[in-house]
């Protein structure tokens, strides 16, 4: 049983006041995803990702096609005991302090008491929010409602996680932290189902993905299947390269640039074997400082996607 | 229904710290100033004066709750979006609905039963010091039992105004919602007049859209027994039970149709 | 819960309340709304306006009302009285409060007031007590304030006789209204019916009921004296010295009709029987 299915899911939204025109924001999604797996909903913004999970929420309706979130239709009830959600830039309850707004979910969850007495401050802890629990949530800055919503997700100890760009809104350690939870939860057997547009982010945390754009998904397989977020070039940056060894390397690489004193960005065909490079600069005194491939965009995949594939690509 | 019992509750605290009851402050401060100031102006009518006012600010106050705070029950969670992580939990549309109904009649069941002992308290200082043969002389007694009919039929209103509002915000704009609650409200305190339509105006379908409308729109001049009890004449318990059976059918004919439309609603 | 359970309830509901709306007008008629009181003029208006908070409105008319009057009748001497508002904002007072007893009997003895004093109108005294009547047709005071007013203001004594005994055929009504009609018929404007009248209404709980009655007895009293002053001059062929009135002025003699009369300045002016209208 899948955690996850959609069939042919669709939603047209209405535009326009005296003849209303419909838009079709999602067409025809049908996807599946594993008990257990980490799966990123790719794609640009305005690519219908919070269209789907808000189909899965069941907080609008389907135009056609159909859902299932752990084997039930999507507006079983029930099921929603088993799961949590994250929506985009989440917003809570002015006047309620996070401890509250907790306390409050607990209760539409049917915790006893004593379990709320148990979950609710040890969410708030793992999620990093220490004293300003008590403090109203309209107070809190974008970073903090982000853990709040975090914690709200996983407060009844959900099967199934749906996050609607979970890194948003979050500085560099708050990032990491949100990647170590996802994957302590992925450890304990959960499934994840997250949206995002920062690539970088599916890489290190999925399983399989998918990509959708302007409503249509336009791939979807493991990450080592989608093997075509191909490597254009590398950048190599070194500091201390001594003059000599610089000519040599205009032959090999692409661009040579200096930036501040002594450092240099080398850019490297995608078979200039990067590693090379720095050795052998390493040897002639110089010091790595660092090595990025230079990838495709999401939209070039895209674009490439539908190019390759042709007409067959649009279902 | 435990989970409209949990948003029912978070209405009420919601209500405490915004700071609703602090119109009762105010209402204490008017009788208070008032029983002082018009006993001088009125030729002895201050205890008649005191239950009508009394009696019509409970009414304002209450209306202006029920109206404001009804239309934000719902329109306030779907504009500040708090709605999509408690719709994702296992709460019923119509569990929403109608705890959110239940949270504001929890409200407005405090605030006039607050106002009615305010009442009493500011009666009985006023009729203490009155000589007895006065006293027989009144309507009715300044401690009159009455006036708990008036207070419960100005609660049942306001309940049904409460319903009208949230009716309308399950899918208007708060000012759209506050335009039509108003409306219906001054619309349904002159029922009576639709009914005796034909007198003023003599087309026949104007006639019959006239009595259709005062039929199927709610009467709202059946609540107001103020005039009645304020000067001793009785109330029939019949009436009351009568009046009450008409809010809880209309109440529910709203509640009914706000949960139909709240149903298929898409949050975009 | 479905949506089409949800929407059966709705129509459902809506039909009960309804019927129970129908049923409840055929079984018991609105309870404040009498429509012989929709009159097509401003009072009209005013209740609409008033919403459902007629009561209190009521009130604030009435308290113009008496600052209106007060205002007008203790002013300096020199000042020209004009009690013109005082009919219409009783009128208002008692459209938005059928039941505001008070207004109805304040009106019956100050409308017919005559002026200076008040605007002397007891034909709007007795249009006021007759919708007063009409709202409440068991209130036996209104139609003795309406026999007060034909014996007092207009001296039409059969009339007055006629409305007491009216009155006194109201059930409720005290004992004392059916000598009261006779005591007038028989005689019709001689003092001692006047006195009995106005003893019994110095006994009010209205204080300023009573200090009009007291005001009315010391007049009466005023009357007797002048009448034995005319009598002491008829039978002795002299002018005696005059005394003073029961409020402490000397009377004075009317130099145009050689009587004696009431002065000018006192409390006691004008004296009933001087009947002018303020229009």
């Amino acid at each position: 049983m899948s955690a996850i299915r959609t069939r042919a899911l669709s939603k047209d939204y209405y535009v326009g006041f005296w003849r209303p025109r419909p838009y079709r924001a999602l067409d025809n999604l049908s996807i599946d995803v594993e008990p257990g797996a980490v799966f990123g909903f790719l794609g640009p913004n305005g690519a219908g990702k919070t269209t789907t999970l808000k189909l899965l929420m069941q907080l609008v309706f389907p135009t056609s096609g159909e859902a299932e979130i752990l084997g039930r239709p999507v507006g079983d009830v029930t099921v929603r005991r088993r799961i949590g959600y994250l929506p985009e830039n989440p917003y809570f309850y002015d006047h309620l302090t996070a401890e509250e707004v907790l306390d409050y979910y607990g209760r539409l969850f049917g915790m006893s008491a004593a379990a709320r007495r148990q979950r609710v401050p040890a969410t708030l802890d793992r999620l990093g929010i220490g004293a300003e629990r008590r403090l109203a949530l309209r107070k809190f800055s974008k970073g903090m409602l982000q853990r709040v919503g975090l914690a709200q997700a996983i407060l009844n100890d959900p099967e199934v996680l749906f996050l609607d760009e979970p890194m948003s809104g979050l500085d560099p350690l708050g990032r990491r932290d949100v990647r170590a939870l996802i994957l302590e939860l992925r450890d304990q057997g959960r499934t994840i189902f997250f949206s995002s547009h920062i690539l970088s982010d599916a890489e290190s945390l999925c399983s399989r993905v998918a990509i959708v754009a302007k409503g249509q998904l336009a791939a979807a397989g493991s990450l080592a299947d989608l093997s075509h977020f191909q490597v254009l070039g590398w950048e190599l940056v070194m500091s201390g390269v001594p003059p000599t060894a610089l000519d040599a390397l205009r032959s090999r690489a692409r661009r040579v640039q200096a930036i501040a004193g002594d450092r240099y960005v080398i850019d490297l065909p995608p078979d200039g074997r990067p590693e090379e490079v720095a050795r052998e600069l390493s040897g002639a005194g110089a010091t790595l400082v660092s090595i990025n491939p230079l990838r495709e965009t999401l939209e070039d995949v895209f674009v490439r996607r539908v190019a390759e594939v042709g007409g067959g690509a649009r279902r | 229904m435990n989970a409209a019992r949990c948003v029912a509750v978070a209405v009420f605290r919601e209500s405490i710290r915004d700071k609703v009851f602090y119109n009762l402050v105010l209402f204490g401060l008017l009788l208070v100033a008032a029983s002082i100031l018009i006993g001088q102006l009125t030729a002895g009518q201050d205890v008649k004066i005191i239950k009508d006012l009394g009696l019509a600010a409970t009414s304002i106050f209450g209306v202006f709750i029920a109206i404001f705070v009804g239309i934000s029950l719902v329109s306030k969670e779907v504009e500040r979006r708090s709605i999509y992580p408690l719709l994702a939990k296992p709460v019923r549309r119509a569990e929403f609905i109608v705890g959110k109904y239940l949270g504001l009649l929890l409200t407005l069941l405090v605030n006039t039963g607050v106002m009615t002992l305010a009442l009493y308290v500011i009666l009985f200082f006023l009729a203490r010091g009155v000589p007895e043969p006065i006293q027989r002389a009144w309507d009715a007694p300044a401690l009159d039992p009455a006036l708990l009919k008036a207070f419960a039929l100005i609660y049942l209103n306001l309940a049904v105004v409460t319903a009208v509002a949230l009716f309308f915000s399950t899918y208007s704009s708060p000012m759209l919602s506050a335009i039509f609650t108003l409306g219906i409200y001054v619309v349904g305190q002159f029922n009576a007049d639709l009914k005796n339509f034909d007198r003023i105006v003599d087309s026949p379908a104007a006639i019959a859209v006239a009595k259709a409308c005062y039929y199927v729109l709610p009467d709202f001049s059946k609540f107001d027994i103020k005039l009645a009890v304020v000067h001793g004449i009785p109330v029939s318990n019949m009436f009351v039970a009568a009046t009450a059976g008409y809010a809880a059918l209309y109440i529910g004919a709203l509640l009914f149709g706000a949960i139909v439309i709240f149903s298929r609603r898409d949050f975009k | 819960m479905t949506r089409a359970v949800a929407g059966v309830g709705a129509i459902c509901c809506l039909g009960g309340a309804v019927v129970l709306h129908a049923a409840q007008e055929r079984w018991s008629p609105p309870q404040v709304d009498r429509p012989e009181l929709l009159y097509v003029r401003s009072p009209a208006v005013a209740k609409r306006t008033a919403l459902s908070y007629g009561a209190i409105s009521a009130d604030v008319y009435w308290i113009r009302a008496l600052q209106h009057f007060g205002n007008e009748r203790l002013a300096p001497p020199e000042h020209v009285r004009n009690y013109g508002l005082l009919y219409p904002l009783l009128d208002l007072t008692t459209t938005l409060d059928p039941y505001f007893s008070i207004a109805y009997r304040f009106g019956a003895i100050f409308l017919g007031e005559a002026y200076p004093g008040g605007p002397g109108r007891p034909d709007l005294a007795i249009a006021l007590l007759e919708k007063g009547i009409a709202a409440q047709p068991g209130k036996w005071q209104y139609v003795q304030d309406l026999g007060f007013v034909y014996y007092w203001h207009l001296r039409d004594f059969k009339a007055a006789a006629a409305t007491f005994q009216r009155a006194a055929d109201m059930p409720g009504a005290p004992s004392w209204l059916r000598p009261l009609a006779a005591v007038t018929l028989a005689e019709g404007g001689q003092r001692s019916a006047s006195r009995a009248l106005w003893q019994q209404l110095a006994q009010s709980d209205e204080d300023w009921l009573r200090s009009s009655a007291t005001l009315r007895l010391a007049q009466l009293d005023a009357m007797d004296i002048m009448e034995a002053w005319r009598q002491f001059r008829r039978d002795r062929g002299i002018t005696p010295p005059v005394p003073n009135d029961p409020s402490g002025t000397p009377f004075v003699i009317d130099p145009a009709t050689n009587d004696i009369a009431v002065a000018r300045e006192s409390k006691l002016f004008p004296m009933p029987g001087q009947i002018q209208s303020s229009r």
